[in-house]
């Protein structure tokens, strides 16, 4: 197979996906009595003046970012068989510690983001933690634990943020802790649309997004090339070899916990230090889940889960718009859902073309699991599957 | 007639073999082809009424392309199908079991909760009134069980079971179909002498009964003892038919192979003196009752293949994955080059030097998914040429793939193809080539040839008597007999967790080994 | 696992596009009709839960609508996304739009109106239950603030009249300092008329997590625990809980207080009998009043509109007529909250 057509095979999955929803999406625009193409307009129409157009793009892209380190996060622990599907939590308790830290202590600029960061990222490592301890000292499934912390992370931050680190004045309609200094506060990154040539947006670019960047890569050269990626990926696809290769799997969930943990870690970061300059009890919640939808979308891939998050902050940012055209906010919604749905139905459909493909090449039209027939020669076994 | 280079017999214009019945099956001219190879070629194929007819062939051959176009799994590009001398065609499985034809698949496909009769019904159920007739089911099997001697009991749970056991309840669902043709894939791979022999009896009782047997194998000597006539398939095509009254296991082998035959015979003794591995009261806990392995002690020295005979499920997988660290000791110690690795982890155990061919290699010794030179990698990440420091150097991991694929001839496109589309034997070759690659002084080989065709089983044979030649030390599970008493230098006979006796292969048959495998020498022989 | 959580995700996905349909319908005026220049353009841009919420949006709304019929004009309402991380933008859209003037809904927008009113110094905003005394959020901004601890002073009282087992009960939403100005009050009504009654005080759930403003399920299950502690008067302020409450409450044959509109006119008939009397906040008076103002040049800005008992911005409602019989004693508290003689706390 050449690499070209593999290529396409791995896109063709994505796009028809994306053609299905749309068409899906399209029938309930029409059952709901309204015109498509103007959804669809609204869906392309980024604004008159070219300020409302780079704002569109600030919208987009200051979506994006969370969504990216939020598919990230579920990504990796995806791609060695985990359902980390408490990233959730992770980012939740993360964010609340590391506004609580930040606002408590006093650095100079870059160390103090440093600083938060590293809070923050520990606390989200820690909180997944838990998770994989217990999975390999007790056996629980990290989904149910991290369902369960994910609760606990909710009522954990509230007393945090309630209590040690409320900041906000009594009687505050919002609890909020403490802001953030400026020396906290990761600088925006308007300039880059003065430099490019464009029109100055009204809203902030997340200076963010440059860190959101340069962690996509980490994990994707700590994924493809290093021993600890592979190690990674093989426990995904056969925990049983992967042990028999030496891998310690116990050791390997801790790990690869801690990595996903850390990076749901940063999810709130963008908002807290590019934003809102605190955490609130208005702080955007969902993240997490939604994560897990975007690295279904990118398909565990950390360029894929950029494009899905791009995908998701573009749909996203027709919401308002599609208001002021009467079109309800929720088909948003709809495309999303449904595009997610055709991903996983294509992806599965593609896997087995690949396969079947691969399958013909060799010429052996037989299932892998069909040939484990007894040489040639004089042979007892007691059971079919004995010993298995 | 033995063994030709052509189909046997001039090919009657009517379908018809000399006595003017039409051949219960003819192929003509089948040829099927995938993007990029053609997997049958040619196919001449004539199958008498009332025969057991025999196709053997290496994994890879094509036999089961062959098998699926017979049974409407796909549709040739060229060629005819006769049956009964009508031409046929056959577009799904629904088509050839409504022509008569039944397969029985060597992966049995029962479900383990159901009785006998649910299991055989399942999908053709006799109804009356919308609910299952039992009764008349019931009969029915009962009819078909003593018609052809099945002995079965249509009450029992598939689960209570033998292997033996649940091929005749597939044997008999084909059956139950209508069928009067049976295509049996690879039947006897399944089973033990004892069951095979009552196979060999059931089949009979259906050949006296009219119907038509196709069997799929590669053990000669079995196809030569119940076949009434071969067709032998290599490379995709028929080259010839034989006379099992005439023809020789070994003539057989030469025309599925190709060329002469190797043997797994070791001739003089590499043994040096230096212990690689030494288990000492090695003792590994079952999940319930007694150890899975019970105070194993057995040496394995520079230059020795040391083999463990018995029946599968005695505790050799056990020791195994004891030995590779993959088990934890409940008692005893393990040595290996003079140390105790009894605390190592399974990787330090193969970074230092211990090799492993896992008897499953599609749980243990892959990853089906990933391309070849990721497999290439697995199990020796910390050694290169696959890592430089913390990282992959995927240049030369692709490199040494290839170097492997050519060394051991493993047949795949490139060390981009994905593992599970190669066959059996080359996976296992690919395996064997990384294993060696990393100069091991021990070599944990559990079952190598297990699926392998006669091709790349004697390669494996001769890379690993090479290997013992150059000082490997070598522990042989197998539960090919040939392959043990004929590799092996020591031989130890395993039962119920514990070595039960000591033999020397120089001196032993098939037969002997048997008996000491069912404990019915137990002991008799120099106990260990 | 990841195709079945793949499935699963996609599924609640897609019911919650279902479930928020019904809620965000299409902007009743509609963009079409612009109509003459003089006609007003008013921007409504809700909090979670959208139109439809049966609560302070859809109380919003009336009051919207209740305007437009006195004075004219079209309104757009905007919903927020489903995890409101965009309220931001709605406002701005709003504002860019030409919408004037725009009104948020909910202490929510307590941080995003402040740093959006600036941007747009010639429109008029309006937050709902966001204070703006101090100016902080701009100088066109104005906030609309409700007693509600007056109201539920009051509510207080007569669930502390009315009860037999001396023993009321107080269901919140979310433990967050607006609700605790009705649990403040409830309690302190209630101990005013008899210093020894028992308050059980629940919270569905933790500051932050807005899950208990929707969670009938939950709702239900505190107010049964209630109920079978002995209280016979529950009084929510839980939003779309309390539904969950009023339910319990027809089982366990007991009676509770509804909150923010008169409960017992959308309740069906078996919850009706519960429903003994509503704590009213009049969001609809205080929106229609804010945008009359504007359309008459008197809305200063940098100031807050307090709707209490004096304006009849909070009180309780008497559909159903149980509580016509202490109406004398409620009134008697009614005037000495008004007269000062009684300060109600805000806080619990």
């Amino acid at each position: 197979m050449t690499a070209l057509r593999r290529l396409g095979t791995s896109l063709a999955a994505p796009a028809l996906a994306v053609v299905v929803a749309l068409v899906i999406t399209t029938l309930v625009i029409v059952l709901i009595g309204q015109n498509p193409l103007t959804a669809l307009q609204v869906l392309v129409d980024f604004g008159d003046t070219p300020a409302q157009q780079t704002q569109a793009i600030v919208v987009i892209l200051n979506r994006a970012v969370p969504l990216f380190l939020a598919g990230l996060a579920v990504s990796v622990a995806f791609r060695m068989g985990l359902f980390n599907i408490g990233v959730e939590g992770q980012y939740r308790m993360a964010t609340v510690v590391a506004a609580g830290v930040g606002a408590a202590v006093v650095l100079p600029g870059p160390l103090h983001v440093l600083l938060i960061m590293v809070v923050a990222m520990a606390v989200g490592a820690l909180w997944a933690g838990i998770v994989a301890v217990l999975k390999v000292t007790r056996g629980v499934s990290e989904v149910i634990s991290s369902i369960m912390l994910n609760f606990i992370a909710l009522g954990t931050a509230s007393f945090l943020l309630t209590g040690p680190l409320r900041g906000s004045p009594e009687g505050a309609s919002i609890i909020t802790t403490e802001r953030l200094p400026a020396s906290a506060q990761f600088p925006a990154l308007n300039g880059l649309f003065g430099a490019l040539g464009l029109a100055q947006p009204r809203g902030q670019l997340f200076g963010f997004l440059l860190v959101a960047v340069v962690v996509g890569i980490v994990v994707s050269v700590l994924l493809k090339r290093t021993r600890f990626g592979f190690d990674l990926r093989a426990t995904g696809l056969s925990p049983s070899a992967a042990t028999a290769s030496g891998i310690d799997a116990r050791r390997m969930v801790v790990k690869t916990m801690l990595i996903s943990g850390a990076i749901a870690g940063l999810i709130g970061l963008p908002d807290l230090l590019g934003r809102t300059y605190s955490f609130g009890t208005e702080f955007t919640a969902g993240l997490g889940f939604l994560g897990i939808a975007v690295a279904l979308l990118g398909r565990n891939s950390p360029l894929g889960i950029a494009f899905a998050a791009l995908l998701f902050a573009f749909l996203d940012r027709a919401a308002v718009p599609l208001q002021f055209a009467d079109i309800p906010a929720s088909v948003v919604t709809i495309i999303q859902g449904t595009i997610v749905l055709s991903v996983v139905i294509a992806n599965e459909v593609s896997r087995q073309v690949t396969k079947r493909r691969a399958g013909r090449q060799s010429g052996q039209a037989t299932p892998p699991a069909a040939d484990a027939t007894g040489p040639a020669g004089t042979r007892i076994d007691a059971r079919q599957e004995a010993g298995a | 007639m033995a063994a030709t280079a052509a189909p046997g017999g001039a090919p009657a214009a009517d379908g018809a073999p000399g006595d003017g019945v039409p051949y219960a099956v003819e192929l003509r001219g089948i040829t099927k082809r995938f993007p990029g190879v053609v997997a049958n070629r040619d196919i001449e194929l004539r199958v008498r009424r009332g025969e057991v007819h025999a196709i053997v062939g290496e994994n890879g051959a094509g036999k089961s392309t062959l098998m699926k176009t017979l049974y409407g799994m796909h549709r040739p590009d060229e060629g005819t199908i006769l049956l009964d001398g009508r031409e046929t065609t056959l577009r799904s499985p629904a088509d050839a079991i409504a022509a008569g034809i039944g397969m029985v698949h060597q992966h049995f496909m029962l479900a383990d909760n159901f009785t006998v009769l649910e299991n055989i019904v399942l999908g053709s159920e006799p109804t009356r009134r919308g609910r299952l007739d039992r009764a008349e089911a019931r009969r029915r099997i009962l009819d078909i069980s003593d018609r052809y001697a099945l002995n079965l009991d249509p009450d029992v749970l598939v689960e209570d079971l033998g292997v033996g056991d649940r091929q005749r309840v597939e044997i008999a669902k084909v059956l139950y179909r209508g069928a009067t043709t049976l295509i049996l894939d690879e039947p006897t791979a399944v089973l033990v002498p004892q069951e095979v022999d009552e196979l060999f009896g059931n089949l009979a009782e259906l050949k006296r009964e009219g119907l038509t047997v196709m069997f799929i194998s590669h053990k000669l000597d079995e196809v030569r003892k119940v076949a009434d006539s071969i067709t032998v398939i290599r490379r995709g095509t028929t080259v010839g038919t034989a006379d099992p009254k005439t023809t020789t296991a070994r003539q057989l082998a030469e025309l599925m192979v190709g060329s002469e035959l190797p043997s797994p015979e070791t001739r003089t003794s590499t043994v040096r003196e230096a212990a690689v591995l030494q288990l000492d009261g090695v003792t590994v806990a079952a999940l319930t009752g007694r150890p899975a392995v019970d105070d194993v002690a057995l040496t394995v020295r520079e230059g020795e293949v040391v083999g463990i005979a018995g029946v599968e499920g005695n505790g050799q997988a056990e020791l195994v994955e004891a030995i590779m660290g993959l088990r934890a000791l409940t008692a005893g110690s393990i040595a290996f080059a003079g140390q105790d690795v009894s605390g190592w982890s399974t990787r330090a155990r193969r970074e230092g030097g211990i090799g492993f061919i896992p008897e499953d290699r599609h749980r243990q010794g892959m990853l089906l998914e990933a391309p070849l030179w990721e497999n290439r990698i697995l199990g020796h990440q910390t050694r290169p040429p696959a890592v430089k420091g913390p990282f992959i150097d995927r240049r030369s991991a692709r490199a040494d793939t290839e170097r492997i694929m050519s060394e051991y001839d493993v047949r795949a496109p490139g060390p981009d193809t994905l593992a599970h589309a190669l066959s059996g034997g080359n996976q296992q070759k690919l395996i064997i080539g990384r294993e060696m690659s990393a100069a091991p002084k021990l070599l944990i080989a559990a079952h190598p040839t297990r699926g392998v065709d006669v091709g790349a089983q004697s390669a494996i044979w001769e890379l690993l008597k090479d290997a013992r030649a150059e000082g490997l030390g070598i522990l042989l599970i197998s539960a090919d007999l040939d392959e043990l008493i004929g590799l092996s230098d020591t031989l130890h006979v395993m039962l119920r967790g514990r070595l039960v006796a000591t033999l020397d292969p120089a001196s032993l048959t098939p037969e002997e080994l048997g008996g000491h495998m069912t404990g019915a020498h137990d002991g008799s022989v120099g106990a260990a | 696992m990841t195709k079945a959580a793949a499935l699963l995700l996609a599924g609640s996905l897609a019911l919650a596009a279902c479930a928020s349909d019904e809620e965000s319908s299409s902007a009743s005026g509609g963009s079409g009709g612009s109509g003459g220049g003089e006609d007003l353009k008013i921007g409504l841009a809700f909090d979670t839960g959208g139109r439809g919420d049966q609560s302070f949006n859809d109380s919003a709304v009336a009051g919207v609508e209740a305007a437009i019929e006195e004075l004219g004009g079209e309104v757009q309402e905007l919903s927020p996304n489903d995890d409101a991380s965009n309220r931001g933008e709605l406002l701005t859209q709003l504002a860019e739009a030409g919408y004037n003037p725009v009104i948020a809904v909910g202490f929510n927008y307590d941080e995003v109106i402040a740093e959006v009113a600036p941007q747009f110094p010639d429109t008029t905003f309006a937050q709902v239950d966001g204070s703006n005394a101090d100016g902080a959020k701009g100088d066109n901004v104005t906030g609309l603030l409700f007693a509600e601890e007056q109201g539920s002073f009051l509510a207080g009282v007569a669930a502390a009249l009315k009860t037999e087992t001396n023993n009321v009960g107080f269901v919140g939403g979310v433990e967050s300092p607006l609700i605790e100005k009705f649990q403040a009050g409830f309690a302190a009504g209630a101990e005013a008329v008899n210093p020894d009654v028992e308050v059980q005080v629940q919270y569905l759930s933790p500051a932050g997590d807005f899950s208990g403003f929707g969670d009938p399920q939950k709702g239900k299950l505190v107010a049964q625990g209630m109920y079978q502690n002995g209280a016979d008067i529950v009084f929510h302020a839980a939003g779309g809980s309390g539904e969950g409450v009023f339910e319990a409450a027809v089982e366990a044959g007991k009676r509770a207080i509804g909150v923010d509109s008169d409960q017992y006119l959308t309740a069906p008939a078996d919850q009706q009998a519960v429903i003994m009397t509503s704590m009213l906040k009049r969001v609809d008076n205080a929106v229609q009043a804010f945008i009359k103002a504007y359309a008459e040049g008197e809305v200063e800005g940098a100031t807050d509109v307090t709707n209490d008992l004096s304006t009849g911005g909070v009180g309780l409602s008497t559909s159903g007529g149980y509580i016509d019989d202490i109406a004398d004693q409620i009134e008697e508290f009614e005037q000495q909250i008004l007269d000062g003689e009684i300060t109600v706390p805000t806080t619990p």
